[in-house]
């Protein structure tokens, strides 16, 4: 029993690592105003070129590489489309997002069931000895602590620097950011541009560590639940942090729950976290002030430089 | 971006002209993206865009799988279009049809041994309800709790779609059906009768149904005063609030609508082609709705027209996997280009690209 | 009003063709319901299209398609390739079962061919493979192999075939090793998830399972993750040792080749019938495949000794006695169950510790 636990809570960090990176990358994108709902597509094509650079090279690193440029690649198309042509932004991250599940499938499509070696899981002097938090935090792949120190880096980003500053007032009120001579369009491009590597790298991390195979399909849904999470963690680095490890758990619940015998349907454990993003948002939106403060006024707007 | 000596604006007038060619642009991009395609797959691109492009046409079954594609993409997105209009941003649809099919699959399954005539009838009404009902959660947290409908919709789906692997895995399950996920089929009085019986067409009145709405949206929305409202209440709030009109009915109105319609394309699934509830009803019809709403401008018209389009592409595209070998996955490819080019395309309508005009600084 | 409808939308789709009857070749569709991997269910429908292929040269014509799983579109597949004159249809998927059968009936010189469907009609035949007979070897082998006693299970949803494969391996691994603790399972409740596959291995392999069966997930993961972890692994469907190359003990290996002769055959002989083909070791349909060089001689010799003895029919798993996991006895002293009530199994034998879901 301590040792399914112990594997429940060890397993959350990795299961909720892919959520973690495609959902910061989507904070940002949001941040600037802009919501990206290809994120499902882009996780799925970052873990395609992922799984294929990693296959043929032997070499996780340039799996990540790959598939974290093959993201931003079609970003491309979806700045396009939002930024110069002005395309509705839910059209277009929707028709995006089935071009790179296309994609995906199309390009891996000799890659079918080939499986490669997972990441080596790092042990740490003295910390993994410790009982329990051990084996539980300091027993991981390299990629979740990378994926643990983004988020600081990303949270200091936001609240510290005058990039920060910029991306959040573009994504307030791009017309003032305008006034006040910011570039909305290069920021927005930037942020969109970084939200798509960071989907990419979250594919990528699923098709090479997490389960290390392509399979056509495998990111079912992970995408939408990246999205969930911004909402859920109400658009705050560390609340999106804790969030992912949250759903992390959710998603490994129901062996907890076999393992003790306890009937639980698994649909039910399976719609948790998109229960529990939709309980957030409403408590957090009910209050209009407190929403404000972290929530982009412009998400979802495009704009066009006037005059 | 100083370097681009370009800009687009706004078009003052539409261009009908362009409504023309935005279709044609879009069409000849793929053709070109498709050839790179098929010669790199080292399959025959003539064979398959003439697969693709011309053999939905051919032939009475061609038409007719074209039809049965094109019923629900147009049904939703005759519904969604009426809040996008009103900016009211229902992603939702997917949901909503699954638990009108399943609000809607109650009936045969309940009675499935004691069918009456007006089964079919009662479905699509609980069909209706059961959309109406999904889609009625985000208009409340809306409206009351000003949470975003995108997000709420967005999750709303997953939840049906777990909903819908409960009621066949459990209540709904085939007591025959050796434990297999799926429903009873539904007797024959729970299904659209076909257009043209005992053959391989399988085209039904469904589409007769779609057609009609199609109908009715295009008289909402060109002439009845609601219509006009909700569109000025999307486009100007304050002028919609002067003349009366609320920003929270607009929510309802578009959201309950909306939900109505994806729910009766449910039940056109499985009161149609299907026959009965299974894990997967809809292959992305709620998602590809939106754009396919988008693509029609919006408009009722626009929307019939694009909807049979998106059908053709589907049904040439899967033709051509199996008449000109193209690869199994690259069906998904070429619609995602299509939708990614008209979205392109379709900008040219509302903007053009004209030469800046002169400045000081570049 | 309606009529003219109907008359005017009839007018509109006139051209409809019927199937013609082609002499010869006979034509084949095939439909495969995914993306065709390297080992698994996929692979193997593809596989036995293989060898039918072989078998039949130029007296059929095959149009094989993948990645059809069950929805409308695929009934639009099989709508297609029998309006192109196809004369045998063959369905990889259990959902593509009504829409068959539907087709069937519209089509009386059509005959589709199914696998794993549960009805029958004059032109729908269907076909299984008695999966559970090399499971009762595969589990000896496990049997053998366990050094802790301890076997974990990775499986699909419960349906009747699941529990029969389920209960023979674990008879199986019962019948060469006494000191067997509770067998552990995990049940995906879903035909695709490879990471919940990943994480269920791995969760069993904490537990303390040392050999992990891998029973129709829908991917390789679980097999891979074995593997990976160093522990034996046991897979339904295919010989595994192409993902497991160190770590597989054995495979359940499904030939479905010579069922597919034996159909086409019989429709160009003109004695088709729609009637369901449940074939076994007996057959060549099942074998055992990937066997552990790990495995002593003596051990592998009892393996292949009853496989035999299954093939020659004095050896049967579910023979009696037989007590499920409430200590009811379900099958007799003496008593074997017979197909009908392999078929539609509904209980799991004493020594396998889970809770059927929902």
């Amino acid at each position: 029993m301590t040792n399914t636990l112990i594997f429940i809570l060890a397993g959350a960090f990795s299961t909720a690592t892919p959520l973690l990176l495609a959902a910061m990358g989507e904070l940002v994108a949001e941040k600037s105003g802009v919501i990206n709902l290809s994120i499902e597509g882009m996780m799925a094509l970052g873990a395609a070129i992922a799984f294929m650079i990693a296959y043929q090279s032997g070499s996780h690193a340039l799996g990540f590489l790959g598939g974290g440029l093959a993201s931003v690649a079609l970003s491309l198309i979806f700045s396009t489309l939002v930024l110069v042509l002005n395309a509705n932004q839910v059209a277009s991250g929707l028709a995006v997002g089935i071009l790179g599940l296309g994609l995906s499938a199309f390009l891996a499509r000799s890659f079918e069931s080939l499986t490669i070696i997972s990441l080596e899981k790092l042990d740490i002097p003295i910390l993994t000895a410790l009982p329990l938090i051990g084996p539980v935090a300091f027993h991981q792949d390299v990629v979740v602590y990378l994926g643990l120190g983004l988020a600081v880096a990303l949270a200091s980003f936001m609240s510290k620097t005058r990039g920060g500053l910029i991306l959040r007032v573009v994504g307030e009120d791009p017309h003032i950011a305008h006034s006040l001579g910011f570039k909305v369009l290069r920021t927005r491009f930037l942020a969109i541009s970084f939200g798509a590597a960071m989907a990419g790298l979250a594919g990528a991390y699923a098709s090479t560590v997490l389960t290390p195979l392509w399979s056509d399909g495998m990111i079912i849904g992970r995408g939408w639940i990246a999205l969930a999470l911004v909402v859920f963690g109400t658009w705050r680095v560390f609340r999106i942090l804790l969030g992912a490890y949250m759903f992390g758990l959710a998603l490994l619940a129901d062996l907890a729950v076999q393992s003790l015998g306890i009937r639980i349907p698994s649909q039910l454990l399976t719609s948790a976290p998109y229960v529990m993003t939709i309980i957030v948002l409403t408590v957090v939106s009910k209050d209009a002030l407190r929403i404000k403060l972290n929530a982009p006024i412009s998400l979802g707007e495009n704009y066009k430089p006037s005059k | 971006m100083s370097v681009w000596p370009f800009e687009i604006v706004a078009r003052t007038e539409r261009s009908s002209r362009m409504l023309f060619v935005v279709p044609v642009l879009t069409v000849v991009l793929t053709v070109i993206c498709a050839t790179i395609m098929f010669t790199v797959t080292g399959n025959d691109a003539g064979t398959a865009l003439y697969s693709i492009f011309v053999e939905p046409f051919l032939d009475a079954y061609g038409i007719s799988e074209v039809l049965i594609k094109a019923s629900p993409l147009i049904i939703i997105a005759q519904g969604l279009a009426i809040g996008f209009r009103a900016r009211v941003w229902n992603i939702g649809a997917e949901g909503q049809l699954t638990i009108g099919a399943i609000f809607a699959s109650l009936i045969p399954i309940y009675w499935v041994d004691q069918p009456f005539s007006l089964m079919l009838p009662s479905m699509i009404v609980a069909a209706g309800l059961g959309g109406v009902a999904w889609a009625a959660i985000a208009a409340l947290l809306r409206t009351r709790f000003n949470a975003s409908e995108i997000i709420v919709t967005l999750m709303l789906n997953q939840i049906a779609a777990q909903v819908l692997l409960y009621v066949i895995n459990g209540p709904l399950k085939d007591p025959r059906g050796f434990s297999f996920p799926q429903s009873v089929s539904f007797p024959p009085e729970a299904l659209y009768p076909l257009i043209v019986e005992g053959g391989l067409l399988r085209v039904n009145y469904s589409i007769i149904l779609t057609l009609a709405l199609s109908a009715v949206a295009w008289v909402f929305v060109a002439h009845s005063f609601s219509g006009y409202r909700l569109h000025v209440g999307g486009v100007a709030p304050a002028a919609a609030r002067y003349a009366g009109f609320s920003a929270n009915r607009a929510v309802w109105l578009s959201l309950l609508i909306g939900g109505a319609c994806a729910g009766l394309a449910g039940v056109g699934e499985i009161a149609g082609p299907i026959g009965r509830l299974q894990p997967i009803l809809s292959p992305g019809y709620g998602f590809a709705a939106i754009i396919v709403a988008f693509l029609g401008a919006l408009t009722p018209i626009g929307i019939v027209l694009a909807g049979f389009f998106m059908a053709v592409i589907y049904v040439g595209t899967d033709g051509a996997v199996l008449s000109a070998g193209i690869p199994s996955s690259a069906p998904m490819v070429l619609q995602g280009l299509i939708l990614v080019f008209y979205l392109m395309a379709y900008t040219l309508v509302n903007y053009q690209l004209r030469r800046k005009p002169g400045r000081m600084r570049a | 009003m309606k009529n003219l409808l109907k008359s005017v939308t009839a007018a509109l789709l006139i051209g409809l063709s019927t199937p013609a009857l082609a002499d010869d070749p006979l034509k084949i569709g095939f439909i495969i319901p995914n993306a065709i991997g390297q080992i698994g269910w996929d692979y193997e429908l593809n596989r036995g299209l293989d060898v039918m292929k072989e078998h039949f040269g130029d007296k059929i014509e095959v149009t094989a398609v993948d990645s059809v799983g069950e929805g409308p579109d695929a009934t639009r597949v099989m709508t297609r390739l029998v309006a192109q004159g196809t004369n045998v249809l063959f369905l990889g998927s259990f959902g593509h079962m009504n829409d068959g059968l539907a087709l069937a009936k519209q089509n009386p010189g059509l005959a589709v061919i199914h696998a794993g469907g549960y009805m029958n009609d004059t032109n729908f035949a269907t076909y299984a493979v008695r999966h559970y007979e090399g499971a009762y070897l595969a589990g000896m082998a496990a049997g053998y192999a366990t050094k802790d006693g301890q076997l974990g299970i990775v499986a699909a949803f419960p349906l009747p075939e699941v529990l029969g494969i389920m209960n023979s391996y674990v008879l199986g691994a019962q019948s060469v090793n006494p000191g067997l603790k509770d067998v552990k399972v995990i049940w995906l409740n879903s035909w695709y998830d490879p990471a919940r596959e990943r994480a269920s291995t791995e969760s069993l392999i904490a537990e303390g399972s040392d050999v992990i069966f891998s029973l129709f997930p829908g991917t390789t993961s679980t097999v891979a993750t074995a593997e990976e972890k160093g522990v034996y692994v046991v897979a339904t469907l295919s010989d595994i040792t192409p993902v497991a190359p160190t770590k597989h003990l054995a495979g359940i290996q499904a030939n479905f080749g010579p069922i597919y002769i034996n159909l086409v055959q019989s429709i160009l002989d003109h004695t088709f019938e729609g009637k369901d083909t449940f074939a076994g070791i007996k057959d060549g349909a099942v074998e055992i495949a990937s066997l552990s060089p790990d495995l002593t001689a003596d051990q592998k010799a009892a393996i292949l000794a009853k496989q035999e003895e299954i093939r020659a029919g004095s050896f049967a798993p579910f023979t009696g006695p037989i007590t499920d996991n409430t200590g009811a006895e379900v099958v007799a002293a003496g008593a074997s169950l017979d197909d009908g009530a392999i078929k539609s199994m509904a209980f799991i034998v004493k020594g396998i510790d889970t809770t059927l879901p929902n």
